[in-house]
């Protein structure tokens, strides 16, 4: 089941991007959440779930978080989950 | 006789909603706080008499949703499940509505009546946003209204509607989560028949899907046989949606708040740059941001520093005649001298509570309502991640700059209890403002200014070298940063006084006791002659292996009290606050640096043992007193070279 679930994320990693690549300034639809389920579903409960919008608003200096945009508020997610989010640039 | 009727309120919402101004403007000064059940979260409470009512009020820990993933999310669920307030009023920010309703969902399929107040509906309004109230309502099916909390607008007319709606049945017909999974919901409430459990069956069916383990648990006790048919219909969903049916309901659910924010939200277009978008940018901003954050740091240790020496100096002089006057009129018996040291406890805590501790929280307060403290933990999270707890984590060494025992408290924004633990240990290696006094009084003064600051630079690098084995050695996962960023606000003075209010009076609660009670304990030590027994008995430690005097001994041991009285007590031992007469450059910076390190004080320990259980609080005291005497040690040796 977990490794069915890996190779489907790198399928989906040919066409779409982790959330860090994108540059400031630039939104994407979110494609998938590669967490857990105690991780995922926190970020559902922030509205952070496939198909929603995000944009990217500011990264920090030495890859450190980044400012994002979604269901209309500003979040701040830590690097690390922010590179588990793959989205789909526009 | 008019009997006044009872009705009870919970306050929910998420963080940042402007929460605490609708407790306070509804309860202003009948509030009382106390600690949920076990649990070190504060639990508020207060009373409202309006109309013919007495209205209980309860506000619920600020939470984004009501997973049980943290101890306030399973307080607050709990709560409201098991004690059926009669009306839960569900404070939204109106400039983040989409996210709000999230939770909004969450509330109402508890099945309790919901009223929603659109709060700081000014500030949307400002932002070009309008939300169509009359249409939201009629989709949410529950009441809701606009208020602005920290003006008091729309407040009385929320009560009113509170009122309205205890007096009407509550029956309302539930949200649609699209037709697979209400299908199953369905099925399983059908299943659910007859199951004597105290929770609405619709809700404990969407909780087995959602794979809820507390609730799983519960369901397998009563009746096992649901959840297989549950497996079922999951691995059902699991097949339509292509991933796991926990996820597919919150996914719905976030889907269906945005829905309803396309259909009641209109936003005017977007102006070029507001304000707010300007100060952001400035504020977080890779290279001003930071310039900003230590503008603004720096300041706000200025303003707190001078503004403490020119306070704390002012109560000394005002305190100045009390011992003697005490002596003249209650004697120098053993009792008296007792009560004196119980006294001076008190006076001791007055001359670090009101000159240091009350203006760093106004300033820290301020900053946070203004919503700048999110934006040094954004800064801040790259560098804490290296030391294994997140971001947050530097607001809580901030406040520990100040004092160690609010630092302490404040690890409680950390959301597991191994990042509660590793930064609480932190904050206590963090120089608080009673080891600046020895720190520049002693180094700073008689050694040099650089000396002084290098002892700051030293002890971050010692805290950062301590945060990155603490979090490797103890078990578990970092947890990864997620906080909503706050617009910037104009700060409420009323609020900030509140919260200053609030977090001085837990400050004089928790160290006020301990404090008084071993002075007490030390003093009779000292009053029955032990002191220099006590004092040729750590001679190994203090002048053998630290090269220090053997009066250190008795300083160290009182030095637990506070920091501070290490050097109050050298002065009053040696009749002269003229230092570099008996100490050396090389004995000062020891002396420095085994008061920095040696132990927490009382107070700090009391919050230790208070939110980690006594093994831990005294595990970390014999960790830091051995570290700190085979540190210092090593630096007097070191030091030999210099000077």
């Amino acid at each position: 089941m977990q490794i069915i679930n890996t190779t489907e994320h790198m399928e989906l990693k040919k066409s779409n991007i982790s959330l860090i690549e994108l540059e400031d300034g630039q939104s994407g639809t979110i494609v998938s959440l590669n967490g857990g389920r105690n991780l995922t579903k926190r970020l559902a409960d922030l509205g952070i779930s496939p198909g929603t919008n995000i944009t990217v608003l500011r990264r920090s200096l030495f890859s450190g978080p980044v400012q994002v945009e979604v269901a209309g508020s500003k979040l701040v997610l830590g690097r690390g989950l922010a590179s588990k989010i793959l989205v789909k640039p526009q | 006789m008019n009997e006044t009727k009872k009705i009870n309120v919970v306050l929910a919402g998420q963080g940042n909603t402007g929460k605490t101004s609708v407790f306070n403007y509804f309860t202003g000064s009948h509030q009382h706080t106390g600690n949920w059940a076990g649990k070190t979260i504060e639990k508020l409470e207060g009373t409202l008499y309006y109309k013919d009512y007495t209205i209980d009020v309860l506000d619920l820990p600020g939470i984004y949703s009501l997973t049980t993933l943290s101890v306030e999310e399973l307080i607050a669920r709990e709560y409201i499940i098991k004690h059926k307030p009669d009306v839960v009023i569900n404070i939204v920010d109106s400039t983040n509505l989409e996210r709000n309703l999230i939770f909004t969902l969450q509330l109402l399929e508890l099945g309790c009546r919901v009223i929603v107040a659109l709060n700081m509906i000014d500030i949307a309004r400002k932002k070009g946003i309008t939300i169509d109230i009359p249409k939201l309502q009629n989709i949410l099916n529950t009441p809701v209204t606009g208020t602005v909390a920290s003006r008091g607008t729309g407040l009385t007319d929320l009560m009113d509607k509170v009122i309205e709606l205890r007096e009407v049945s509550n029956d309302r017909v539930s949200l649609n989560y699209g037709k697979e999974i209400e299908d199953c919901i369905s099925q399983l409430t059908d299943e659910l028949k007859g199951v004597q459990v105290p929770y609405p069956e619709r809700w404990i069916a969407i909780k087995l899907l959602e794979k809820d383990n507390e609730i799983v648990k519960i369901i397998r006790q009563i009746k096992p046989e649901v959840l297989e048919k549950n497996k079922l219909l999951e691995e059902k969903l699991e097949e339509i949606h292509g991933h796991d049916s926990s996820l597919v309901i919150a996914d719905e659910r976030s889907h269906l708040a945005a829905q309803i924010t396309r259909e009641t939200v209109t936003m005017a277009p977007h102006r070029k740059m507001s304000l707010n978008d300007r100060l952001d940018f400035i504020t977080t901003n890779r290279f001003s941001g930071y310039l900003v954050m230590i503008l603004i740091a720096g300041g706000m240790f200025f303003t707190v520093f001078s503004l403490g020496n020119w306070l704390s100096s002012l109560l000394d002089s005002l305190f100045i005649g009390w011992h003697e006057w005490w002596n003249n009129t209650v004697g120098t018996s053993f009792l008296s001298a007792l009560g004196w040291s119980a006294i001076e406890g008190v006076l001791a805590l007055i001359q670090i509570a009101l000159p240091y501790i009350l203006p760093f929280y106004i300033i820290l307060y301020f900053l946070e309502e203004w919503g700048y403290i999110a934006r040094i933990s954004f800064l801040m999270d790259n560098f804490m991640h290296k030391m294994g707890i997140h971001g947050k984590g530097c607001i809580s060494f901030i406040i520990g700059l100040g004092c160690n025992v609010p630092g302490c408290l404040s690890c409680r924004i950390m959301e597991s209890r191994r990042e509660r633990f590793i930064t609480a240990v932190l904050v206590t290696l963090v120089p608080c403002s009673a080891v600046s006094v020895i720190v520049f009084g002693l180094v700073g003064k008689y050694v040099g200014l650089i000396w002084a600051l290098g002892l700051y630079v030293f002890a971050m690098i010692l805290i950062f070298i301590a945060g990155k084995i603490s979090s490797k050695i103890l078990p578990g996962e970092p947890v990864e940063l997620i906080m909503p960023m706050p617009d910037y606000k104009t700060p409420q003075l009323k609020s900030i006084l509140y919260q200053t209010w609030d977090s001085l009076k837990e400050f004089i609660y928790i160290a006020a006791p301990i404090v008084i009670v071993s002075g007490i304990i030390i003093q009779a030590i000292n009053l029955a002659g032990w002191m220099p027994a006590i004092s040729s008995f750590l001679s190994p430690v203090t002048v053998s292996w630290l090269g220090l005097p053997a009066i250190t001994g008795i300083l160290l041991i009182f030095g637990i009290l506070r920091k501070e009285l290490i050097l109050v007590m050298l002065a009053a031992y040696l009749g002269t606050t003229e230092f570099a007469e008996v100490l050396t450059s090389q004995q000062m910076i020891t002396l420095a640096v085994v008061s920095m390190f040696y132990v927490p004080c009382v107070a700090t320990i009391s919050v230790l043992w208070k939110d980690f259980g006594w093994k831990k609080a005294l595990a970390v005291c014999i960790i830091e007193i051995v570290f700190a005497i085979v540190l210092a040690g090593i630096v007097t040796r070191l030091l030999n070279l210099v000077f």
